[in-house]
């Protein structure tokens, strides 16, 4: 433009001089055209300085676009990311999707079952009512029977007071009662002490008489067996044979009331070895019955060995005797447990005796039996009472006339303090 | 009377037992060496030399005192103790005879020395056995010191 305003300019110049007129009104013309151009110049240096802040600010925004662009693109990865999560999540839901109707397929079937567990527990809360309708009359028939228990209660408990009152009247009783046994206990044991005294000094004392009559009757038989005749002599065989039974009684008497004031010494007895022992002291002679003994497994029992010794000898020889007019002789011995004692058994199958008279059986010179049938004073059965009671055991005996007898014994058993 | 060949002295105060043990040692053999006294103080005079006995011959003394256990003033078992306490004496074997076998004096006799100790039995064959017995263990089985 500024080109072509130049030309012009040298055109208008050459035309100037032809136009010198034209001058003057052109040149009032150009000054306002200069103005004009002056006007436009500045405007176009206002363009270009506009130009110039519009390029700069169209740099600016274009490094903006580029940076928008790299951002874009890092948008783009994220939403290509998050496209390929949302198609994986899409997968997932079809499958929960397909669980979902598996569950919602299953509650159908919960929610039909509890449709009939529904109407049990409809069925069962009307029983629940039935029976808690039966429950309030039952209770209703409780709260009577409290009631009456109530009442029994209170008479229970004056009943009790009563029998208290009779208890204790029993309990002071009782104590009275114990105190008198204690007063004869302790006077039937000094009368015991005496009458041992008495019967030991009446054994022994007479004794010496005895022993002389026994000893000069015999003297006169030795030795004036000549002044008498056939009766004479055969009384005075009496006089030495009852003289001499005399003696045996004495004896036996004595060992009887020795046997009161005997220490009993306590110890563990076998009595298997105790029995066989008796056994194997028994003596017989040739033509005797000798007996069959059958003797069974023995429990060991607590006792005074030799005293004990003498119970097992008493009621063996017993048996014995008492058979001697059977064929045979057979004595069982036996034993068995019962609570703390041990229970011994001697049975024989002798003469046996009448169960009427067997309160006379253990006592002293007491006998079931004449002399003539069997021989014997009629302590025997005594001592082994007494050694039996002075271990705190008891004696008894079954028999029946003709079939035999059964003695029993009981002892301690072991570890059983008496 | 000569009292220096006795070899049994017989203490007993009992006239029947002294009879009857008496005529039991005769009739086993034992007879001329017998003395029997009455009771226990005159069993001590004649040991110990006094009275009707002051002129006994000093150490014959008897092989075997049989000697009763119950006897008036000086018993059995005092005789028993003098005895066998007596250095001189207490080799000679003493037998205490009694009536029965409950004395409260066994254990006694036989802790003072005693050599035995015999139940005169009632019986009188079983009686002379035992005297008989005694006789021929203390006098002729068992060794004396002398």
């Amino acid at each position: 433009m500024k080109n072509n305003d130049s030309d012009e300019l040298i055109i208008a110049n050459k035309e100037l001089a032809f136009q010198n007129s034209e001058k003057v009104k052109r040149e009032a013309e150009l000054i306002i055209a200069n103005k004009e151009l002056d006007y436009q110049n500045s405007e176009k240096k206002d363009r270009a300085a506009e130009l110039i802040i519009a390029n700069k600010e169209l740099d600016f925004q274009n490094s903006e676009k580029e940076h928008r662009a790299a951002e874009l693109i890092i948008a783009n990865k994220e939403l290509l990311f998050q496209n390929e999560e949302k198609e994986r999540r899409a997968a997932e839901l079809i499958i929960a999707n397909k669980e979902l109707i598996f569950q919602n397929e299953e509650k159908e079937q919960r929610a039909a079952e509890l449709i009939i567990a529904n109407k049990e527990l409809i069925f069962q809360n009307e029983e629940k009512e039935r029976r808690a309708a039966e429950l309030i009359i039952a209770n209703k028939e409780l709260a009577f029977q409290n009631k009456e228990k109530e009442k029994r209660a209170k008479e229970l408990i004056n009943a009790n007071k009563g029998l208290k009152k009779a208890e204790d009247d029993i309990r002071k009783l009782n104590d009275e009662l114990e105190q008198k046994v204690i007063e004869r206990t302790s006077q039937l044991e000094s009368v015991n002490k005496e009458l041992e005294s008495f019967s030991y000094s009446v054994s022994h004392d007479l004794r010496a008489p005895i022993r002389a009559i026994n000893g000069y009757t015999r003297i006169i038989l030795e030795d004036y067996v000549d002044k008498f005749d056939t009766d004479g002599v055969k009384i005075l065989n009496a006089i030495i044979n009852n003289s001499k039974k005399m003696g045996e009684l004495i004896d036996d008497l004595l060992a009887f009331s020795k046997l009161g004031r005997k220490q009993v010494s306590l110890s563990e007895i076998n009595m298997l070895d105790l029995v066989y022992s008796v056994r194997d002291e028994f003596l017989f002679e040739e033509g005797e019955n000798i007996p069959e003994f059958e003797i069974g497994a023995l429990l060991p029992a607590m006792g005074d060995q030799s005293l004990i010794k003498q119970v097992w000898i008493n009621l063996i020889s017993n048996g014995i005797k008492y058979s001697k007019y059977k064929e045979k002789t057979t004595i069982e011995i036996d034993s068995h447990q019962a609570g703390g004692f041990v229970v011994y058994k001697v049975k024989d199958e002798g003469a046996g005796f009448d169960m009427e008279y067997y309160d006379k059986l253990f006592g002293v010179f007491q006998r079931l039996h004449s002399q003539s049938e069997f021989e014997g004073t009629g302590i025997g059965l005594a001592i082994v009472q007494k050694i039996i009671q002075r271990h705190n055991g008891t004696v008894w005996a079954t028999s029946k006339l003709n079939e035999g007898t059964s003695f029993y014994f009981s002892l301690p058993s072991l570890n059983v303090k008496i | 009377m000569n009292y220096d060949n006795v070899e049994i002295l017989f203490v007993e105060d009992s006239a029947d037992d002294a009879a009857l043990t008496i005529r039991a040692l005769i009739k086993s053999g034992f007879t001329n060496k017998l003395h029997h006294v009455m009771d226990g103080a005159e069993a001590l005079d004649f040991m110990y030399y006094r009275g009707a006995y002051a002129d006994r011959k000093k150490q014959a003394n008897p092989k075997l005192i049989l000697l009763d256990l119950k006897m008036p003033k000086v018993s059995g078992i005092q005789v028993l103790e003098k005895i066998k306490s007596d250095p001189e004496f207490s080799s000679i074997p003493v037998v205490m005879l009694t009536s029965s076998n409950e004395g409260p004096d066994i254990d006694k006799c036989y802790a003072l020395g005693a050599n035995s100790y015999i139940v005169k039995p009632v019986d009188s064959d079983n009686f002379f056995k035992t005297i008989k017995e005694i006789g021929l263990y203390w006098l002729i089985l068992s060794q004396h010191s002398d």
